[in-house]
C-alpha cells in the first residue's frame, strides 16, 4: 500500500508501458492509452487552475466523458464527486450548495440536465463535451483563452487525500457523502491484484453507474493492468452474455441482481460466456442458484463473492465460490468469507464487545480500507466509526456471525436499510419524502415484494393525507430519485403502531403477505 | 412505422411511462432506456411482451437486446421477425 497513492498512477504507468493498447471503449468511441492520457492531461490542465476545495462534480455516467473526468480530476490532484443524473433538480441544487465544488464535468446526458436554474448555482467552471471524442470545452468561457501547462504525470498528493466522495441514502431523509481516501483505494487495489492476475490482455466490462463504487473497481483494476474497459449501456445489462461475447470480455464485476434479470430475459444459457475468466459479484447477497447459473454459463471463469459497504472502500471480505465455496445455509446465499489483508472484521454485540463464534451480532470492520467518514457530518461519523480499544472501527449495521472456521456470514440488516436492484436505500429516507409528498406524519415505505428475503420493490403507505395516490407519487418524484419512489402507494385508515407509538413496518409487511395469500387462494 | 403490431407496443410503453408519473407521449426515435426514462424492469417487461405476444425468440443469438431503445428500433425488429 502506498500512502501517497494518486488513483491515476496505475493508469499513467500503463499509458507509458502500453501506449497503443486499447484503454476505453464507449459505444463507437475507442481510446488507446495514449489517446486517453492526452485527453486526461488536457482536461486536467484546464481544471487545475480552478481547484481550491479540490472537489470536482462529475454529472455524467456510462460515458467516455465520465471516465476522462474522473481521471483528469485525480491527475490534477482533486477529489471527484459523482452526481447521479437521476436526481430530481431540487436535490441536485442542494448538492451543489453543500459541496462547494470547484468545477463540474458533464457528459451529453448531464449537459441536457443543466437548466438555467441549475447552471446558475453550479460552479463557474463547467466542462462539457467538445467537438471531437475526448475533447472538452468550457461553458461560459470568460476572458482570453489561455494555454494552461500540461502536467506529464499525476499530481503529488498528501497521504490523507480524499480520492472521491460517494453519496448514499441517509436515514435523515438526505443522502450522506462517504469520503474515501486514496490510501484506502490503494489498499483495496493491492488486495485484488494480489489475488487476481488482471493483465494487459484482459477486457473488462463497466457494469455500473459511477455513483456506485463498484465502478471504481472496474476502472482502476483495469487501467492498472493495462487492460481495456468496455462501457455497458443500461440495456446491455439485460443481456450480459451478448455484450460479453461481442467484446470477448474476460473479467466481470457486477451486482448479483444482474444475474436474476438476465435469467428472466432468457439470456444466460449453459456455456454461453466462454471468454470470461474472472467473475466477481458484490453489493447484495449472492444467491447460491445465481452463482451456479453464472458458473454454468461461464465454464472457464472463477466465480467469487465479495462483500463490503462503501464506507470500507468497495469490498473488504471475500468468499471464493468456484473453489471451496461456502454457503450461508439459512439464507441460500454465498457466505461473505474472510477479510481482505489490510482489513479486520469481527462480530460485536450492542455494547461493541466481541461475541463468541456462531453467535450473531453486528459486523464491525477496521483497517486501512476504512473511509474517512461522512462529508460535513461529524456526529454521524463519530456514531458509525467509533473507537474500540483505541482503534477506529466502522459499524456496518449488517447482522452476521462468524463460524468455527472463521468464515463470516451475512444475515441481513439491523436497521431499515435495504438493497433494491443494487441500490442501497434507507427506508427512512423514503419515509421522509413520503411525509412531505403526502402532507401527513403517518407515512412509511416497506420493501415488497420479497423473494427469499431479498427486496424486489417498494410499497408506500400513508394515512390521513388530503392528496390522492397519484398526486403523492408525482410530488415524491420531485423529491427522490426514481429507484426510491414506491411503485404502489396505499392510503389506509388504520396505520399500525407499535408499543412505542411508532409506525409498525413489520405489521404492514404482514398485511401485504396476507393480501398475497388471499390472491393466491382466490386464483 | 410499418409493423401492424407497433400500436400495441406504443400503448404498452405509454402505460409504463404513465405508471412512472411521466407523460404518455414519446417520439418514435426517442431513447427510452439509455436515457433513463424507463428502468431495466420496464425493459424486461417490454421484452416479455415481445416474446409472449409477438413470438420474438429472446434466446435467438441474432436477437440484439440493445436494439429496443426506441420505438423505431422495435418496429424494425418486429418487421424482421415477420419476414
Amino acid at each position: 500500500m502506498i500512502s501517497n497513492y494518486n488513483i491515476a498512477y496505475g493508469f499513467h504507468e500503463s499509458a507509458s508501458r502500453y501506449p497503443t493498447h486499447e484503454a476505453l471503449v464507449a459505444g463507437a468511441e475507442r481510446f488507446t492509452y495514449r489517446d486517453l492520457e492526452t485527453a486526461v492531461q488536457r482536461l486536467s490542465a484546464a481544471l487545475a487552475p480552478n481547484l481550491t476545495s479540490g472537489r470536482v462534480g462529475i454529472l455524467a455516467t456510462r460515458s467516455s466523458q465520465a471516465c476522462i473526468g474522473i481521471l483528469a480530476t485525480a491527475w490534477a490532484g482533486g477529489t471527484y464527486v459523482p452526481i447521479s443524473l437521476k436526481l430530481p433538480a431540487g436535490r441536485m441544487l442542494e448538492l451543489f450548495d453543500i459541496l462547494d465544488l470547484d468545477a463540474l464535468i458533464v457528459d451529453p446526458a448531464g449537459q441536457k440536465l443543466l437548466t438555467p436554474d441549475l447552471e446558475a448555482r453550479a460552479p463557474a467552471a463547467i466542462f462539457a463535451p467538445g467537438d471531437a471524442p475526448g475533447e472538452f470545452k468550457r461553458l461560459r468561457e470568460t476572458g482570453t483563452a489561455s494555454n494552461p501547462a500540461v502536467a506529464s504525470a499525476p499530481a503529488q498528493i498528501d497521504s490523507d487525500h480524499t480520492a472521491y466522495i460517494e453519496f448514499t441514502s441517509g436515514t435523515t431523509g438526505r443522502p450522506k457523502g462517504v469520503m474515501v481516501s486514496t490510501s484506502a483505494v490503494s489498499a483495496y487495489l493491492d488486495a485484488m491484484h494480489g489475488w487476481y492476475d488482471f493483465g494487459a490482455t484482459d477486457r473488462a466490462a463497466e457494469t455500473c453507474d459511477i455513483t456506485f463504487d463498484l465502478s471504481v473497481h472496474n476502472m482502476l483494476t483495469t487501467w492498472k493492468a493495462g487492460a481495456a474497459l468496455f462501457i455497458m449501456r443500461p440495456l446491455d445489462m439485460l443481456a450480459p452474455a451478448r455484450f460479453i461475447n461481442n467484446h470477448n470480455i474476460t473479467t466481470w464485476l457486477s451486482v448479483p441482481s444482474v444475474v436474476a434479470m438476465a435469467r428472466k430475459a432468457g439470456g444466460l444459457s449453459r456455456g454461453s460466456m466462454p471468454s470470461l475468466r474472472i467473475s466477481l459479484f458484490c453489493g447484495e447477497p449472492l444467491p447460491v442458484d445465481a452463482a451456479n447459473a453464472w458458473q454454468q454459463a461461464a465454464p472457464n471463469s472463477i466465480v467469487d463473492n465479495i462483500y463490503g459497504p462503501t464506507e470500507v472502500t468497495i469490498a473488504c471480505l471475500r468468499q471464493t465460490w468456484t473453489s471451496n465455496g461456502r454457503e450461508t445455509e439459512s439464507r441460500g446465499i454465498v457466505a461473505i468469507g474472510h477479510p481482505y489483508p489490510s482489513v479486520k472484521a469481527r462480530i460485536v454485540d450492542a455494547d461493541l464487545q466481541p461475541v463468541q463464534d456462531g453467535v450473531s451480532g453486528e459486523i464491525a470492520l477496521a483497517g486501512a480500507q476504512l473511509a474517512d467518514g461522512y462529508f460535513r457530518q461529524p456526529e454521524l461519523t463519530a456514531e458509525r466509526f467509533p473507537s474500540i480499544d483505541g482503534e477506529r472501527w466502522y459499524l456496518t449495521g449488517d447482522r452476521g456471525f462468524m463460524d468455527a472456521d472463521g468464515v463470516f456470514h451475512h444475515l441481513g440488516r439491523l436497521d431499515n436499510q435495504i438493497k433494491l436492484h443494487g441500490h442501497r436505500i434507507e427506508l427512512e429516507e423514503i419515509d421522509a419524502g413520503l411525509r412531505e409528498a403526502a402532507n401527513t406524519d403517518l407515512a412509511v415505505a416497506v420493501a415488497w415484494p420479497l423473494n427469499n428475503g431479498i427486496a424486489e420493490g417498494l410499497v408506500g403507505f400513508c394515512s390521513g393525507s388530503n392528496r390522492d395516490a397519484l398526486e403523492i407519487s408525482n410530488r415524491l418524484r420531485a423529491i427522490l430519485p426514481p429507484h426510491m419512489v414506491p411503485a404502489r402507494i396505499d392510503q389506509i385508515d388504520d396505520m399500525p403502531l407499535n408499543a412505542n407509538g411508532k409506525i409498525d413496518r413489520n405489521a404492514l409487511t404482514r398485511r401485504l403477505e396476507a393480501e398475497q395469500l388471499n390472491l393466491e387462494v382466490a386464483s | 412505422m410499418i409493423s401492424p403490431h407497433i400500436d400495441t407496443v406504443r400503448e404498452t410503453i405509454a402505460g409504463m411511462l404513465v405508471a412512472r408519473g411521466q407523460e404518455a407521449h414519446f417520439g418514435e426515435d426517442e431513447s427510452l432506456f439509455d436515457s433513463g426514462r424507463l428502468d431495466s424492469i420496464a425493459a424486461v417487461d417490454v421484452l416479455m411482451t415481445l416474446e409472449s405476444q409477438f413470438g420474438i425468440d429472446l434466446s435467438d443469438p441474432d436477437f440484439d437486446i440493445s436494439r429496443i431503445d426506441t420505438l423505431q428500433e422495435i418496429d424494425r425488429l418486429l418487421m424482421a421477425h415477420a419476414s
